[in-house]
């Protein structure tokens, strides 16, 4: 039982340093030095600057920067106002109607921006106004942007998605394809979620009153042909071969100027607040990933996570329950840390265990994304909760209960992919 | 001596944004490279075979030239993420003698991690190592940027730190560098340091 004693010992040194309230990076930093000076003689500092050189001067994470700088000029543009008004006229006649413009929105908003914070934030300051005003619940309301909002994750280009392929080394076009159909899937489960709901309490629902014609519809429906043409550019680019994501990431940047320039919302404040904005998150996540680059290369040094793989395959757990474990372990650890930083710890320790119990790596990048979406929207620390917070001003266990509801149904979709892993695989696979 | 200071942390976070554009610039390039030769073969049958030699090289060092010399100005903006949540039940004097400790040993591990970075720059230069691809750089160039970068960092820690024992507050205080927010964060805070959950 030494090399749980071992691992518990270094668990509670980057627990203490995290909640000291020690930067994330510089955490997981001394935990690797911390593990190689107690149970090791390798040469610390050295391996410290050749890995943190080796873990930055990345083709594959170039994209990184471009994507986060894509997210920063749409945030700052007309797009969402666009989407929510280009989408509108044709949610009226579904039992639900303009609830349903919170999770399309969401969806291809998320699309484009890959941050589920930036989506809650952009879709619920225009969308929260407009279904307040007509009445809707407004449970519903922070519900479903919750919920959908986390989508940004899951469906490409997602950031974290970028972040898990650099660090397993999996290639980043099977993994933004890979998250495709689960992304399609939980948009259909929170959308069915929410016409179940609407024909049950149609009462609570207000009448709609403004009907539209069709030719008002498709009037109103030009305002998306923007978003429409950047996701084809992005994606096509990437799903056709054209162009890998790192190509892609720069094509978007170039379309997103495009469209806000076209819009009238490029400046020279927004250019450069944009840019410096990207510079200093994709900083952040560079930061971080180096860190978590050398407690890797720490961890095989000290051998714990072959230790930990083994002790694991020797209890003889089951597949389902070692992703039981698992999921519990990334909830709670979700309620504590960010995204990106929980799937960062991961590939230090948990990556050779799931190897070990022969899970596919690609599948587990969809699996754990899907998981870190559900702690988005866990109390206490869920982001979308504080957007959505500091939206409405309702207090965190309000928007937490709101959201429940979607919570649970990301949870059935967890299952899904558990039990026909192909939702995930299949595209992947087969292009 | 505070204003070459803040001139330093600005410049080196511009630094770094320039380096971003390069990599987009060079990218969008080698993509409009990638599509002449497309077309080209589609007409004549043969590719030209047009790149821009050692790019995937180049966009790395790019980027860790902008990942580093970003560090300090992102540091000072409060950029980079951090766990207050316990924190903030504890009072006043606490949090700061943990501001201290924060400062201390991140300022620490930084001058320890400047220092090997150093030794690393040192020996490409003294025994020459060159890059891989097809245009071979002399290493210690495209590193030193990642030791320029953490230099400043280590500079601006010691700088927040000299700040705090006086008794005032870090440059990063409020800026969002909270993972919980206080309910009347702007809405632009959250969403930028969200941007990577």
């Amino acid at each position: 039982m030494n090399e749980i004693a071992l691992t518990a010992l270094l668990l509670l040194v980057l627990f203490f340093l995290l909640g000291s309230g020690v930067w994330v990076a510089f955490s997981l930093l001394a935990v690797g030095m911390f593990g190689m000076f107690v149970f090791t003689d390798a040469p610390v500092g050295d391996v410290l600057a050749t890995t943190a050189w080796g873990a930055s001067n990345s083709w594959a994470l170039a994209a990184l920067p471009l994507f986060i700088w894509m997210g920063e000029i749409l945030f700052r543009s007309r797009l969402s106002e666009d989407m929510f008004t280009g989408l509108s006229p044709w949610m009226n006649r579904l039992p639900g109607r303009l609830l349903h413009v919170n999770i399309i929105g969401c969806g291809i908003f998320a699309a484009v921006s890959g941050s589920s914070a930036a989506t809650a934030a952009t879709i619920g300051k225009l969308s929260i106004p407009e279904l307040s005003k007509r009445n809707y619940p407004e449970k519903m309301i922070m519900g479903t942007l919750a919920g959908s909002a986390t989508l940004g994750l899951l469906i490409p280009p997602s950031i974290i998605l970028i972040v898990y392929g650099v660090a397993t080394e999996q290639s980043i076009a099977r993994l933004f394809m890979a998250g495709v159909v689960p992304g399609l899937l939980l948009v259909s489960l929170f959308v069915g979620y929410v016409i179940v709901w609407s024909m049950v309490n149609s009462e609570k629902l207000p009448a709609e009153t403004t009907t539209y014609s069709l030719r008002e519809k498709l009037h109103a429906s030009r305002r998306l042909i923007p978003v429409v043409l950047l996701i084809v550019g992005v994606m096509g680019s990437i799903y056709s071969g054209i162009a890998s994501p790192t190509d892609a990431a720069a094509v978007g940047v170039f379309l997103a100027l495009l469209l806000s320039w076209y819009t009238g919302s490029l400046n020279k404040e927004t250019f450069w607040d944009g840019l410096m904005g990207a510079t200093k998150t994709s900083c952040m996540i560079a930061f971080i990933l180096a860190g978590a680059a050398f407690l890797t290369v720490a961890m095989g040094f000290t051998g714990i996570p072959k230790l930990l793989a083994t002790w694991i395959g020797s209890m003889d757990l089951s597949i389902y329950e070692l992703l039981l474990a698992l999921t519990i372990f990334f909830v709670i650890l979700g309620c504590f840390l960010d995204g990106i930083s929980v799937v960062v710890l991961t590939t230090s320790v948990i990556m050779p265990m799931v190897e070990q119990a022969g899970i596919d790596p690609l599948w587990f990048g969809i699996y754990i994304v899907v998981v870190v979406e559900m702690s988005q929207i866990t109390p206490p620390v869920g982001f979308n909760l504080f957007v959505l917070q500091s939206l409405t001003g309702r207090n965190i266990l309000n928007v937490a209960v709101a959201a429940l509801p979607f919570f649970l149904l990301m949870f059935v979709a967890l299952g899904a992919i558990i039990i026909v892993p192909e939702i995930v695989t299949f595209l992947p696979n087969n292009m | 001596m505070r204003g070459v200071l803040n001139w330093l942390y600005k410049a080196s976070g511009w630094a770094a944004a320039f380096f971003i554009l390069l990599i987009c610039v060079v990218v969008i390039v080698q993509v409009v490279l990638n599509l002449i030769d497309k077309v080209y073969g589609a007409l004549f049958g043969t590719a030209i075979g047009l790149t821009i030699p050692s790019y995937a090289d180049f966009t790395g060092f790019f980027l860790a030239a902008a990942s580093f010399l970003a560090l300090a100005y992102t540091l000072r903006e409060g950029g980079h993420i951090r766990v207050s949540l316990l924190l903030q039940l504890f009072p006043k004097k606490i949090q700061h003698i943990a501001e201290i400790w924060c400062l201390g040993l991140a300022g620490c591990m930084s001058l320890y991690f400047t220092y090997y970075t150093g030794r690393l720059v040192l020996e490409s230069w003294t025994y020459n190592d060159l890059s891989a691809g097809m245009i071979a750089v002399p290493i210690w160039i495209p590193q030193s940027s990642i030791l320029l970068g953490l230099g400043i960092l280590s500079i601006a820690f010691m700088d927040e730190l000299i700040c705090v024992l006086k008794g005032g507050t870090a440059s990063y205080d409020g800026k969002g560098e909270n993972l919980l927010s206080k309910a009347d964060a702007e809405n632009s805070t959250i969403a930028n340091q969200g941007e990577m959950s």
